[in-house]
């Protein structure tokens, strides 16, 4: 089979984004809508021993105040059952919501908010991952026992998470190692910054509220407000206006309960917008710190022979979505590597920061830079070129993994040829002050349950009514051109209709780069459905078989007589006097892929790596020894995400994630002050890259075909190409300190310290 | 709250004696009160349409910058990449093209930040501000307006009208270089101007030295008299510029960037705009800024 050259087209929600036609969460107002506001912990950790709320509530403009007392009873998150919608005796975190305020407009909200009275008795602060863990720490969760929790979970006290794989023997691997090399490394949190700080609107009708809120994950946030606001779906309807950006950080559940609480009080609309700060403080949602100490054995030839490894992560005060973070950085600690022998620990554990979650591709970027500055050391020590050595010990077609999977029709070496060659590693002597640093990475597709309607009207035209949520990636535009082959039509006569969980069938959403592999594979079984009604329309048309009718150029034809064709509209036409063109379609997600030889504890299925995602990343940086400023030159970045169907919107994902990785490579951390709070809240100060720090991108995809991948062979993608370029800085940089900068971000003063040295 | 539009200098004068603050381009004073760093004055006078603010004169004596005059026109303008590339260098450096496009150097200057970019350069190239009351008019050598951080010797009711710098003579450059962890939309974490004047024989005949973010104010390096004929591209020259901005910094250390750091920065930053501005004072073109021609920021 080979692969078709992939198309390239513009994304249909573009111009009405670039012109500002689009609306957006925050752009929406109703007749007599007010404004929310929180108010926030504001400390780190502490015991609340006075909450009122009287002097608040007495502002004129002000209709309603609420706090833990108007809510439902109710623990909930996905993992761990830990949190509240709003703190209950104890504040864990500043961005902690205490209560919330709904008045007529935002200034009186925001007086009313500062109007409340709160005081706290101080708890003592939990922020340092290794001590969090020691027998007498302080405990985040003094009742963590008996919260519940998913069943695969593993807990004890500050530790909310714990996995670890095993394969082999690892004693014996070190043994027989002729080298063992070990490292230890610190990434510090950063976050997913979209360009839209997040909005929520909640309008009551009767007993049911319509919720019009800026998530990536419309079904999650409606199972959200079900949960805690103890309502059935079928009353609570979650629309998504255009979403400006989400990274991850929109994922999960957040405030559109809060808001619909106020709403339900007030018995008006109210609206909720964040401000900047809000952004960075309050969701549970970015990306989590670590320590890493890495130990591998290899022989002189440069085969390893085993790998322990040791993780802690910040989980900060709750545990979100990040249960399952340990596995999966387990995995990219073990890396894609033929390791016969592997350990690897890893700890989600408790502290007093805002709470971690998916942004883009879970700790993949801070592990990956750890493994791949590691895998630089060792390739050092036994004295080979970093590039022979990964070739070396990187999985291929056929080898088994370090979690115990026999890996199918794969792609990295590939990655790595042509990533190498695109940069042109080792081909010309590099000035002094610049180098070549390499890195490989490998991210899972994630196969679970989606649905999509597709319906043809009586002229022709089409709809595709999925739950699919387009969070910029564009790859529920994507979802067009997937109907318009099935039918022969062309993708402009398709509209969407989409975002709306009371019209479409369930998705999980812009998260887990999955929305093409698997609502995709949804819409193509929709359109399946109509092709089969429009080839029996058409066979009685031509009174000829079904089975030999051929949909292509917006007509139907015999096959062999394409002079004689009907159109689709004509056949619409027909349709819509007689049995309607509705498809509707889910198909079956591929299977997870069977470990043989491993074990893993607190199992939650992320060491099988369905139709896995391969990359590499060579970049070539320079660097300004006399101030530690690190500048990215050219990043050449080849992908193995199979079959690419948008040409366009793939450099897209990738360009954007390299531009993000460069960002957590050398600028992007959050800082904190003594009392655990960030003290870099703010565009100012928490640098993103901009427009004109961009390098060079040159992106190649390795199209192989995947077995058990998505629609014709597609993958993930919008998270892979964010892995590995923190990894390909970090190498070079160590190429021109002369060692790896352990700390993440590596700033351009840290980068000064380590050439101090 | 108050907010008016002064269509005459006279009008914005009277408001300005009636209690209101001067508002420009607003890129200052609309942010600092958005983040809560000082709330938005009760009377506020616009001058955007103070068409006479806007002017740059070339005369013999010098060069009169009016207030009014953005980033984006000081960077492009043609005399003062010429004769005051230091201040084209900083003008250039401002933010994004949106903020160059609104910022005015009046506003730059009066804000009074020790990380303001055109500070440095203007201390070095001599400049002084022209500024008015409804009572009179005085020149103020920049070295005299700056007490602190937002803080200046202006009255509450004099505006600044223009910037004057002197006339630069024969075989004098000048640079501005700024340490950035971006390229855009950052904000100093230190820079230095630096203003040379050489001899018929290449060798130094005056320098000037300033440091951004390394002090309550913008400050002048002191002690350079003795480098007075050595020549500029010695190790010696450069290392003792080095070592002097260093040695007279006094920075703080903050989430952008330790005391350590900033004091060793700092020196590198007086010894790359001290290089490019004797380059320029021997005729050499170097491209405004500084930043992106020469080390870290060279297209190459
Ligand atoms: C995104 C962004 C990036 C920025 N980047 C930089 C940067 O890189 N470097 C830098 O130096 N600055 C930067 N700034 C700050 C700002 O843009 C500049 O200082 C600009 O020159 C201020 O000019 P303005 O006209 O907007 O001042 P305004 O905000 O209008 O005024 C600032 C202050 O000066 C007073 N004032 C204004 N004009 C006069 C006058 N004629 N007489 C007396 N008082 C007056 C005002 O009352 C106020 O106190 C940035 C700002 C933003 C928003």
């Amino acid at each position: 089979m080979t692969v078709a050259t992939p198309r390239r087209f513009v994304r249909a929600d573009g111009p009405d984004k670039v012109t500002g036609s689009g609306r957006y969460t925050a752009d929406l107002t109703f007749t007599g809508m007010l404004a929310a506001k929180f108010r926030y912990a504001e400390i780190a950790h502490g015991r609340i021993t006075r909450l009122d709320t009287t002097a608040a509530q007495a502002i004129s403009g002000v209709f309603a105040v609420i706090t833990d007392a108007d809510v439902p009873d109710v623990r909930f998150g996905p993992f761990v059952a830990d949190r509240t919608l709003f703190a209950r005796d104890v504040v864990r975190f500043e961005g902690e919501i205490v209560a919330a305020v709904a008045a007529s407009t935002p200034e009186i909200a925001a007086r009313a908010a500062a109007a409340i009275i709160v005081e706290y008795e101080p708890l003592p602060l939990v922020t340092d991952l290794e001590d969090a863990l020691t027998a007498g720490a302080s405990l985040v969760h003094e009742h963590w026992a008996v919260y519940g929790s998913a069943d695969p979970v593993v807990r004890d006290r500050n530790d909310a998470s714990f996995s670890s794989i095993t394969t082999g023997d690892v004693d014996a691997g070190m043994a027989a190692a002729d080298l063992v090399i070990e490292s230890r490394f610190v990434a510090d949190g950063c976050h997913a910054v979209p360009i839209e700080p997040r909005a929520v609107v909640a309008q009551w009708e009767g007993n049911k509220v319509t919720i019009w809120t800026s998530t990536q994950v419309p079904f999650d946030a409606r199972a959200g407000v079900c949960e805690t606001l103890e309502m059935p779906a079928s009353r609570v309807r979650i629309i998504v206006p255009h979403l400006g950006g989400g990274f991850g950080g929109k994922c999960g559940f957040h405030y559109e309960a809060h808001v619909a609480a106020l709403a339900r009080v007030a018995k008006r609309p109210v609206r909720l917008v964040f401000s900047r700060r809000e952004e960075f403080l309050a969701p549970d949602r970015r990306r989590e710190g670590m320590v890493i100490d890495i130990r591998t054995g290899v022989r002189h030839d440069g085969t390893i022979t085993a790998r322990t490894g040791w993780m802690a992560m910040d989980n900060g005060a709750y545990t979100a979505d990040a249960g399952f973070f340990p596995q999966l950085a387990a995995m990219h600690i073990a890396g894609p590597y033929k390791i016969p022998n592997v350990s690897v620990e890893a700890h989600l554990v408790y502290t007093n920061h805002q709470p971690s979650g998916s942004v883009r591709a879970p700790t993949a970027p801070q592990a990956c830079w750890a493994l791949e500055s590691h895998t630089d050391e060792v390739a050092a020590a036994v004295g080979m070129d970093p590039v022979a050595f990964r070739k070396l010990n990187a999985v291929d077609t056929g080898d088994v993994g370090p979690s115990g999977q026999t890996y199918g029709e794969i792609g990295v070496q590939q990655c790595i040829t042509e990533a190498t060659r695109l940069v042109g590693y080792g081909e010309t002597p590099l000035p002094h002050d610049e180098a070549i640093g390499v890195a490989i990475g490998w991210w899972p597709s994630f196969a679970v349950p989606s649905g999509a309607y597709i319906k043809l009207d009586g002229d022709g035209s089409g709809q595709i009514i999925t739950g699919a949520q387009e969070c910029g990636t564009g790859a529920v535009m994507t979802l067009r051109q997937l109907a318009a082959d099935e039918l022969g039509m062309n993708p402009e006569d398709f509209e969407l209709v989409y975002q709306d969980t009371s019209v479409a069938p369930y998705d999980m959403g812009a998260t887990g780069s999955q929305t093409l592999f698997n609502n995709g594979r949804a819409v193509v079984a929709a359109a399946g459905q109509i092709a089969e009604q429009l080839r029996n329309l058409a066979a009685e048309f031509f009174e000829a078989s079904a089975a030999d009718i051929v949909l292509a150029d917006g007509g139907a034809y015999v096959a062999g007589s394409p002079v004689a064709t009907v159109s689709i509209a004509e056949l619409a036409g027909i349709a819509a006097s007689g049995e309607l063109l509705i498809g509707h379609g889910s198909g079956t997600p591929p299977a997870t892929p069977q470990l043989v030889g491993s074990s893993c504890v607190g199992d939650l299925g992320m060491a099988a790596f369905v139709a896995p995602q391969f990359s590499c990343h060579a970049v070539r940086i320079r660097l300004d020894r006399d101030t530690g400023v690190v500048r990215v030159l050219e990043v050449a970045a080849a992908h193995d995400s199979g079959t690419i169907i948008n040409e366009l919107g793939a450099l897209g994902q990738v360009e954007g994630g390299v531009m993000m990785g460069i960002g957590q490579a050398l600028t992007e951390g959050t800082v904190y002050d003594d009392e655990g709070r960030q003290r870099n809240a703010g565009l100012l100060e928490y640098k993103l890259q901009t427009c004109a720090d961009s390098p060079v991108i040159r992106t190649h995809f390795v199209q192989i075909v995947t077995p058990d991948a998505g629609p014709r062979g597609a993958k993930g993608l919008a998270e892979a190409p964010n892995v590995a370029t923190a990894a390909a800085i970090a190498n070079a940089i160590a190429k021109l300190v002369g060692t790896p900068v352990r700390r993440l971000p590596m700033t351009p003063e840290r980068v000064w310290e380590a050439l101090q040295s | 709250m108050s907010f008016a539009i002064a269509t005459t200098l006279d009008e914005a004068l009277a408001a300005l004696a009636a209690g209101a603050r001067p508002i420009a381009g607003g890129s200052d004073l609309v942010v600092a009160a958005r983040h809560g760093k000082a709330p938005l004055p009760q009377s506020l006078i616009a001058i955007h349409r103070l068409g006479e603010l806007t002017e740059i004169t070339e005369s013999v004596d010098g060069l009169r910058i009016g207030a009014l005059v953005t980033h984006a026109t000081l960077m492009a303008h043609p005399m003062i990449g010429r004769a005051y590339s230091g201040l084209a260098d900083a003008s250039a450096l401002v933010g994004s093209p949106s903020t160059r496009n609104v910022g005015t150097i009046g506003g730059n200057v009066m804000n009074a930040s020790p990380a303001m970019d055109t500070g440095a350069p203007l201390l070095v190239l001599e400049a002084a501000a022209e500024l008015q009351s409804a009572l009179g008019h005085r020149l103020v050598p920049l070295g005299e307006l700056w007490t602190g951080p937002g803080r200046t010797t202006a009255a509450a009711d004099e505006l600044c009208v223009a910037l004057v710098l002197p006339f630069r003579r024969a075989r004098s450059g000048s640079a501005y270089v700024r340490l950035e962890y971006r390229r855009a939309m950052e904000i100093a974490v230190v820079g230095a101007a630096a203003a040379v004047v050489l001899q018929a024989d290449g060798t130094v005949r005056s320098v000037a030295v300033a440091l951004t973010a390394v002090a309550p104010t913008i400050v002048a390096v002191g002690g350079l008299g003795p480098l007075v004929g050595a020549h500029p591209n010695d190790e010696a020259t450069l290392g003792a510029i080095s070592a002097a901005a260093s040695a007279q910094a006094s920075p703080i250390s903050d989430v952008r960037a330790s005391d350590r750091y900033r004091r060793h920065c700092v020196g590198v930053m007086a010894r790359r705009a001290f290089e490019a501005a004797a380059h320029r004072a021997a005729g050499e073109t170097i491209v405004v800024p500084v930043n992106r021609a020469y080390g870290i920021g060279a297209a190459r």
